[in-house]
């Protein structure tokens, strides 16, 4: 009979190789599934570029530029929110759960403190730039990445208190559901990222 | 995985012929079908035809090479390598040969490379622009055309100026003319969808964009030289056709190019009768209305038998003076249908919905339609039906009337009042285009 | 050499017995994580669809058959005919036949009890039902009417509530196509046995990872447009609406950037299926695999850079240059695999089975289908025949002279396998000959009245073509036709055809190394594939086909 995995892998995690399958299986779908819906973004991205050339000039004329500095602060703390997502992610595989859960509160907090600065800033669009695609699409993109980023702020909460309880041990296999919320946390880490270059750096 | 070379009748000799027959059928067979290829594209009545059409040929040619390769192959292949039901032998292990695959990626890169070379020499002959275009009368003259659901219409902004030193502007309606060697230059604008502006006869084709109708819209431009067909009478008429989904009446959208032989003909048959005829409108306002109407896009949504339109798109408009009287209470006929024209939103019959466009003097291009105008359309649209509601005898009187009462405009009717002669001044432009319509109505209340 | 047992219809027949139980109709109508029940569930589903939608075509044709107004109340009942008409053949029923097949196939083919993802799979088809029910809901209201490919202002300022429900629907049907998506993708790279390096596996399994890698990247562009389509009928935004700012070339740009490559996602699979055809029943290896499975990659990594070419009567004159020519290299892939498969069959020992006649009826239709495309790709002429009845000859020859004979062919090809029966072989070439010959006479002549002047789109046109068209709707009428032979020919075969045995074709592939169909599990142990998918001729491939028929079919007499 012949395995799918390798056998000296099988030794070393002691696990069926169903198991071991379908941890390559979802890290594998992940990185797709990123990869992919990434593409949405890029798409949001492309219809603020075109925009742009119906005007004479970005912001158009009579609106003012928006403030990068209240979303650069919002930046910061999702950067740092994503480093101790994934700091907490390291310290639950060594089985450090005290550490892991104090970092994960840490980059919740950092989350929606992300959550509230956008949100202000989406709020104070002022009317003059929402007469024009500037202020439009910048809440088309704010908001949709707000929207993500609730969903898997969400996601995260739930991890916490499984975690709390105890549901999740060092290895890779039993506590995937951690480790995916981290790379969907990257995920949106990464697409704040371009977005937050697009809207308030290329002018 | 061997690749014994022992195992291949396949690439024989006989193949090797077999290809090459196949070559010269093919070669046979094109030219054959080449015989075809004037009726399968219609008349090239441009420039640009005969360079697109020498272009399709070339493609005709590589492609029916393809074509009769790939076709004859398999029917070769067919014939000659079917399995005998008694055969159940394998075919032969052979798993490919790199240099057949070489040359079969090769070869046809290369050809790709020369289709891309003369497909960009003929777009760049065709797209070049030339000097002196829409020559007409020693100057060039801007033509606009406006799509709108569902009908094309052509504006000439000439060099002629009419009295009040304004250049007068011809309004031909969905008919674009033109005559054998003018440089054609058009400026394209949509009223709402995207159209497409397509004469196949030219060979051209180009889409209208919705553009901010504050910016002036967002104009695009077609180009093309009508020239010479052989055994063709002139004025000769070619289709206009919208090749971009439009809406209801998409197929209905089209109009004609007339092609003239020559600038003198053009003058006499088109140009000099247009301009007279802006000079000097008819003075009776129904036989004026008959002109005017026709400048608009209504044939593309209404029936009027009396014009021969058959649109189903909006309520027919046969009669219509029979019921106008009844519609709204309260209101004259004449009321009913000046409304109906500028602001038809105002009461739409059942049945239909809310599509037409709204007309007037603040409109833009294709809507825009003085007050003079629409005592002209409102006094023809009277006579038709058997017992008129409206007061014709007294149009003149009635019809202003009911334009004060409905839109608190002043029409002046002595709005081509003027004689045949084009030297009597007090005439109007009757064209709906330009910013001289207020200045003439009251250059005429001056003049009286 | 040694010989081979071919499948006679004669000597099928013989296999009396029912070897294995098949799943229960009602199996079919349930949630279900197997991806064999879903495979079907996927198929029947879109075959059904066909079905509607070739009835919407038949209703085009008819209305086609005078130049003017008269079977549709008015043109916009016509626009919305046609709107569905596209609507359904692409969204629901091309792409979601292809997931029928990979998801039956392609887990078999690589020898895995199921795909990566089996609750992802089933979710994802059932997300088909509801996304059409929504499509459809649009015949209450009003339906949309501005073409598929839903041109902005027609479809936001000018169309009513059924383009909403369109809009929605469609952003389903792109959601439930990367979820399927992601799945293969998974499935393919991780589930291979060991033996089966990439370089071994099945070219299906190469076309499917292709076509899922263009629907991940795509889809979601497609996702981008739909949500701004949606924003501008439902917020009030003015993302198309040139008066706010907007601009009707952007949603041009975001849809073709899905939409050109989703022809390839309706493509691609098919050549996958003609490598597997062509290869079995002409009983020869496939002629150079690697390009093969290459050229696949390759028409979907230049698939992405081409799709301005829809917008070349529209785009600013500079830029159509570029797209004319990465338009014109993606027939250099197309032509490696062209020339591949003469190579495989050239000398072969062809089989004609039904499968291998839709296979053959592939290469002859869809050479016509890539030579217009060339064509069309050189910008002079298309702006000719832009948006004219040869664009629609252009992506029917594709479309249906590639995808839909490629269906044809799997179909007949794998029906012993997903139903342990045998197709009726007489009928599958009754039905061959209407379909290929109401084929070529309804869609060649339209490239002629395409190039005389005849748009597409219209149901009024200038009475000259009044010949051609009704020539063109009596073709049409004998293709529809067609369509209910294979639907007689499933129905009879499911019930009465001859039992297939595990192996009809004598197949290398591991799909055929197990029962038909295949037990819940698919294979009772890991299966080890055969060193050459395709090595067929060799005396190892013989011993091998012998082995597999001891295996299954107990060496029963005749085999």
């Amino acid at each position: 009979m012949t395995s799918y995995v390798d056998r000296q892998e099988k030794a070393k995690f002691g696990l069926d190789r169903d198991a071991e399958m379908r941890l390559k299986n979802n890290r594998l779908g992940m990185t797709i599934f990123q990869a992919s819906w990434i593409m949405v973004f890029f798409a949001l991205i492309v219809v603020n570029w075109q925009l742009r050339f119906s005007y004479a000039q970005w912001p158009p004329a009579g609106v003012t530029p928006f403030d990068p500095l209240l979303p650069s602060a919002a930046t910061l703390a999702l950067l740092l929110s994503a480093l101790l997502a994934r700091g907490g992610w390291r310290q639950l595989r060594r089985g450090q759960l005290g550490v892991f859960l104090n970092s994960w509160r840490l980059a919740l907090a950092l989350g929606l403190v992300f959550m509230a600065l956008i949100m202000v800033e989406f709020a104070a669009v002022s009317d003059a730039a929402l007469a024009t695609q500037y202020g439009v699409t910048m809440r088309l993109m704010t908001g949709f990445h707000v929207a993500h980023a609730l969903a898997i702020l969400a996601v995260m909460l739930r991890v916490y208190r499984n975690a709390a309880r105890g549901s999740y041990s060092g290895d890779p296999h039993d506590s995937w559901p951690v480790e995916g919320t981290v790379k969907l946390w990257y995920f949106v880490t990464v697409a704040w990222l371009l977005f937050y270059v697009v809207l308030y750096w290329i002018r | 995985m061997e690749n014994n070379r022992s195992n291949i009748p396949s690439i024989s000799p006989a193949a090797v012929v077999v290809t090459a027959i196949f070559l010269l059928v093919s070669v046979i067979g094109i030219n054959w079908f080449t015989t075809f290829v004037p009726q399968i594209l219609p008349e090239q009545a441009s420039a640009e035809s005969k360079s697109v059409d020498e272009l399709f040929y070339i493609l005709v040619i590589i492609g029916g090479v393809v074509f009769f390769l790939i076709q004859g192959m398999l029917l070769v292949s067919v014939i000659f390598f079917r399995a005998r039901d008694d055969d159940r032998s394998d075919g032969p292990t052979y798993h490919g040969n790199p240099l057949l695959e070489l040359i079969w990626t090769i070869i046809p890169s290369l050809v790709v490379v020369y289709l891309a070379v003369i497909s960009f020499n003929v777009w760049n002959q065709n797209s070049e622009p030339k000097a002196a275009v829409n020559m007409i009368d020693g100057a060039e003259t801007v033509i606009r055309v406006t799509g709108a659901r569902y009908a094309w219409t052509h504006n000439y902004e000439t060099s002629r100026l009419n009295p009040e030193g304004a250049p007068i502007v011809i309004n031909s309606g969905d008919k674009l003319h033109t005559y054998i060697g003018q440089n054609v230059d058009l400026e394209l604008r949509t009223q709402d969808v995207i159209h497409s502006y397509w004469v196949p006869a030219m060979r051209v084709k180009q889409d209208l964009l919705p553009g901010d109708p504050e910016a002036g819209g967002r104009p695009t431009e077609i180009r093309f030289t009508p020239v010479r067909v052989d055994g063709v009478e002139y004025p000769a008429e070619y289709p206009i056709v919208c090749a971009e989904l439009c809406g209801d009446g998409h197929g209905r959208m089209r109009g004609t190019v007339v092609v003239y032989e020559d600038e003198a003909q053009f003058m006499a048959e088109f140009y000099e009768p247009a301009i007279h005829a802006i000079l000097n409108p008819p003075a009776d306002p129904v036989l004026r209305g008959e002109i005017v109407i026709q400048e608009y896009i209504c044939n593309s949504c209404h029936t009027l038998d009396s014009l021969g339109w058959s649109s189903r798109t909006g309520p027919s408009m046969n009669g219509i003076a029979d019921r106008a009287g009844e519609r709204v209470a309260g209101q004259s006929a004449e009321e009913y249908i000046a409304i109906s024209v500028w602001n038809a939103q105002a009461f739409v019959v059942p049945g239909y919905n809310e599509q037409m466009a709204v007309f007037g003097p603040d409109q833009t291009d294709a809507n825009k339609m003085s007050a003079e105008q629409l005592y002209a359309i409102v006094a023809y649209l009277c006579t038709q039906g058997e017992q008129s509601d409206c007061d014709n005898e007294n149009n003149t009187v009635a019809i202003p009337e009911a334009i004060k009462t409905a839109f608190g405009l002043e029409v002046d009717i002595t709005f081509g009042q003027g004689d045949d002669e084009a030297e009597s001044a007090t005439s109007e432009t009757d064209d709906e285009a330009g910013e001289s319509e207020q200045d003439n109505a009251e250059t005429s209340d001056a003049s009286q | 050499m040694a010989t081979i047992a071919v499948p006679l219809e004669a000597q099928a027949e013989q296999h009396e017995a029912e070897a294995v139980r098949r799943p229960a109709l009602s199996e079919y109508l349930r949630w279900s994580v197997d991806h064999k029940i879903i495979g079907v569930q996927y198929g029947v589903a879109s075959f059904l669809f066909f079905l509607v939608g070739g009835a919407m075509a038949m209703g085009i044709r008819l209305e086609l058959w005078t130049p003017t107004l008269d079977l549709m109340v008015s043109g916009s009942a016509y626009n919305s005919l046609f709107t569905m008409h596209g609507t359904i053949m692409i969204f629901l029923f091309i792409i979601p036949m292809w997931a029928a097949f990979g998801n039956f196939v392609v887990p078999l083919q690589l020898g895995a009890k199921d795909m990566a993802f089996p609750w992802l799979n089933a979710f994802a088809f059932w997300l088909i039902p509801p996304a059409a029910i929504v499509i459809l809901l649009g015949y209450f209201v009003t339906p949309a009417e501005a073409g598929w490919t839903s041109y902005p202002p027609l479809s936001t300022l000018f169309s009513g509530d059924g383009q909403t429900l369109w809009a929605l629907g469609a952003h389903l049907l792109g959601i439930s196509s990367i979820m399927g998506s992601i799945n293969f993708i998974v499935t393919i790279l991780n589930m291979r046995p060991p033996q089966m390096t990439v370089w071994r596996m099945p070219l299906l399994c190469w076309a499917v990872l292709a076509t899922s890698i263009i629907a991940v990247m795509a889809t979601p562009f497609l996702a981008g447009a739909l949500t701004l389509l949606l924003l501008d009928r439902v917020a009030g935004t003015t993302f198309f609406d040139a008066a706010g700012g907007g601009d009707v070339l952007l949603w041009q740009n975001i849809f073709w950037f899905y939409s050109h490559p989703a022809v390839y996602i309706m493509v691609l699979p098919g050549m996958g299926v003609l490598s597997e055809v062509l290869s079995i029943h002409c009983r020869k290896p496939v002629f150079g695999y690697r390009m093969v499975g290459l050229s696949s990659m390759g028409i979907a990594f230049v698939g992405f850079t081409v799709w301005a070419h829809h917008m070349f009567t529209s785009l600013q004159p500079e830029l159509r240059i570029p797209f004319m020519i990465t338009t014109m290299i993606i027939a250099v892939p197309t032509g490696i695999k062209m020339f591949s498969w003469l190579g495989t069959i050239w000398g072969g020992k062809m089989r004609f089975t039904s499968a291998l006649l839709f296979a053959l009826g592939f290469m002859s239709m869809f050479v016509i289908g890539g030579i217009t495309g060339v064509m069309l790709a050189a910008l002079p002429f298309d702006i000719h025949v832009h948006d004219t009845y040869f664009v629609v000859s252009h992506f029917h020859f594709v479309l249906f002279g590639g995808s839909v004979f490629a269906i044809y062919a799997a179909l007949y090809h794998w029906f012993p396998k997903v139903t342990g029966r045998m197709m009726n072989e007489r009928l599958g070439r009754i039905h061959f000959a209407f379909t290929y010959f109401g084929f070529l006479f309804t869609f060649f002549p339209m490239h002629i009245v395409g190039m005389l002047g005849m748009p597409r789109r219209v149901a009024v046109y200038d009475p000259n073509f009044t010949e051609w068209n009704q020539l063109i709707s009596f073709a049409a009428f004998v293709l529809g036709f067609s369509t209910f032979i294979v639907v007689y020919n499933v129905i009879h075969s499911y019930f009465h055809g001859p039992v297939a045995g595990a192996n009809p074709w004598r197949a290398l592939t591991l799909e055929w190394a197990t029962t038909s169909p295949p037990p819940v599990t698919n294979f009772a142990d890991d299966p080890i594939p055969f060193e050459d998918p395709y090595g067929y001729g060799t005396e190892a491939s013989v011993a091998y086909l012998e082995a597999v028929e001891a295996a299954f079919d107990g060496g029963r007499p005749g085999s």
